[in-house]
């Protein structure tokens, strides 16, 4: 599916709020502060749309908490900040190189056919695949079931892509503005130094 | 845990119990019961029951409600010719006296669309709208299948492994037996490995159809790829697109969402104020649809300045839109001059 125009609206609201929490540190000047402000706030509002449904947006909550504690408190109202932020998040999955280990140690007596070879390897590029695609995801590694993974991941596209929409139109409409009003200046200048 | 399904990691943390109340909570109404059903130790719960040598486990879905309700769920939503077997009857008589205080009826009507229009007993297409909703379709019907499929390998002793349509059931239903290969039958490992397969099937086409150019590519692995690739991508371009926000004038980027969010309220009819311009460099921002795409895809910003030319209707619809014309065309001046100023102009 597609973002629907809901979602956009409610993320742009969202991310507006995140913004003007920053608005009295508008004199952080500097442009990799504005840039992290404003990724911050995005995220958090892209997360918070899911209001702490699904694991990914739990993550990435927690995940921007750690840089600014005090945004996410904000943007999120209420008691859902609180538990979102204070629980433990969900014990990590256990290191993939020692279960590999020891599986190869159990597996070593079995005989293996050509095609069971074949369809071994399938399954292990498979793994790895899915191993890069929790690395990606927010919070991939707590997710143990594939089945969770997919649908996580399912919802995070969907997400992003209406993150993306958003914040495309609003630069695109920034960047008009700033093209225009440079013109502007210039024609004044230009103007005012000939008279 | 990988996707080939293995499935030794669960089997020894199953027990019946478990299932039971994995099954309980099943019957509880709202969304919650489907997400109840995506966690681990739920999804657990179902290869638990399998399991269990079949006539035990066909006890337990007897004796539980619960899923019985969700197996008469798809039956009586379907045009469902029940076969004479009485523990299906018993279940449809549960299922209409459930399902008028289930409170999932929008779910239930979505699947209802979602089986009547599929034929195949392969996949499910999910024609609801949020992903949420289709997930816990997919997830319920997938639980249905397992309670289904134990019932049905008790009877049947098919030398094939391959999925079919039980026969009892109507052909309509987008159903999934596998029957065990002859002395296979009571390996429930199989099984339900088989199970979490078309699960993780089922997903894996929505991905494929979410990603662009997924569609076309065989095998699993490559579809990852295509997927983590897209993520990435998606990912960077949001930083790219705040990183060109943060470099632009700074007061626009603040104050631009403070004159958004002031004039979102009053322009919520998506009527179009009239409203004279004032400056000569006023910042236009859309928030319709059509000008989210067109923005990009049509004429440079530039051409948007000819502000009595100016007419969003023109500018054609790319996307599908349910609510194309509800939104307000936000129009808003804000100059490097006067900074908190806002200037209203259509």
């Amino acid at each position: 599916m597609q973002p629907t125009s809901s979602m956009k609206e409610e993320f742009l609201k969202k991310w507006q709020m995140g913004l003007q929490i920053y608005r009295p540190l508008i004199d952080n000047t500097s442009v990799s502060e504005r840039r992290k402000a404003i990724k911050l706030s995005a995220d958090v509002a892209m997360a918070s749309l899911r209001k702490g449904t699904t694991c990914w947006s739990r993550a990435l909550i927690q995940k921007t908490a750690t840089e600014d504690n005090f945004l996410v408190r904000q943007m999120l109202s209420g008691i859902k900040a609180e538990t979102l932020i204070n629980k433990k998040l969900p014990k990590v999955m256990c290191h993939r190189k020692i279960v590999r280990r020891s599986k190869m140690i159990l597996r070593r007596r079995q005989s293996r056919s050509a095609i069971e070879e074949v369809a071994a390897k399938a399954r292990k590029l498979v793994k790895k695949k899915t191993q890069g695609l929790r690395n990606v995801v927010p919070g991939g590694e707590f997710m143990s079931n594939d089945v969770l993974l997919i649908q996580e991941t399912l919802d995070y596209i969907v997400s992003l892509q209406t993150q993306v929409n958003v914040m495309r139109s609003i630069v695109d409409a920034a960047e008009a503005g700033s093209e225009r009003t440079a013109y502007y200046l210039g024609k004044l200048k230009f103007a005012i130094e000939d008279g | 845990m990988d996707l080939s399904g293995r499935f030794g990691a669960r089997s020894g943390d199953g027990v019946p119990f478990r299932e039971a109340a994995a099954l309980e909570s099943l019957h509880i109404g709202g969304g919650e019961e489907f997400r109840q059903m995506v966690p681990p130790e739920n999804a657990g719960g179902f290869t638990a029951l399998l399991e269990l040598p079949p006539t035990q486990a066909v006890e337990l879905l007897h004796s539980s409600s619960s899923s019985a309700s969700q197996a008469t769920t798809l039956h009586s939503l379907g045009t469902l010719s029940f076969p004479s077997n009485p523990l299906l009857m018993e279940r449809a008589s549960r299922f209409s006296v459930i399902a008028t205080d289930n409170q999932q009826n929008g779910n239930v009507s979505g699947e209802t669309t979602t089986t009547s229009s599929v034929p195949s007993n392969e996949h499910i297409k999910t024609e609801p709208a949020e992903t949420e909703t289709c997930d816990q379709a997919a997830v319920e019907k997938q639980s249905n299948r397992c309670g289904k499929r134990k019932e049905l390998d008790k009877k049947v002793k098919s030398s094939t492994k391959k999925k079919n349509k039980s026969s009892e059931e109507n052909e309509k239903l987008p159903y999934v037996h596998v029957r065990a290969r002859r002395g296979q039958a009571t390996d429930s490992h199989s099984l339900a490995e088989r199970a979490r397969r078309e699960k993780i099937n089922a997903r894996m086409k929505l991905l494929q159809e979410l990603v662009p150019g997924c569609d076309k590519i065989q095998g699993t692995a490559l579809v990852l790829d295509e997927i983590i690739n897209h993520v990435q991508s998606l990912q960077r371009q949001v930083e790219m697109l705040s990183m060109r926000l943060a470099s632009v004038n700074p007061r626009i980027d603040f104050n631009l969402d403070t004159i958004l969010a002031s004039e979102n309220g009053s322009l919520m009819d998506g009527s179009f104020n009239g409203a004279t311009m004032q400056l000569a460099w006023p910042l236009q921002v859309m928030e319709t649809e059509q000008s989210y795409h067109h923005r990009q895809l049509q004429q440079p910003p530039s051409q948007q300045w000819p502000f009595d030319g100016l007419n969003q209707p023109v500018w054609g619809r790319e996307e599908n839109q349910d609510h194309g014309n509800d939104h307000n065309n936000l129009m808003v001046g804000s100059t490097s001059l006067h900074p908190n100023q806002v200037k209203m102009e259509l």
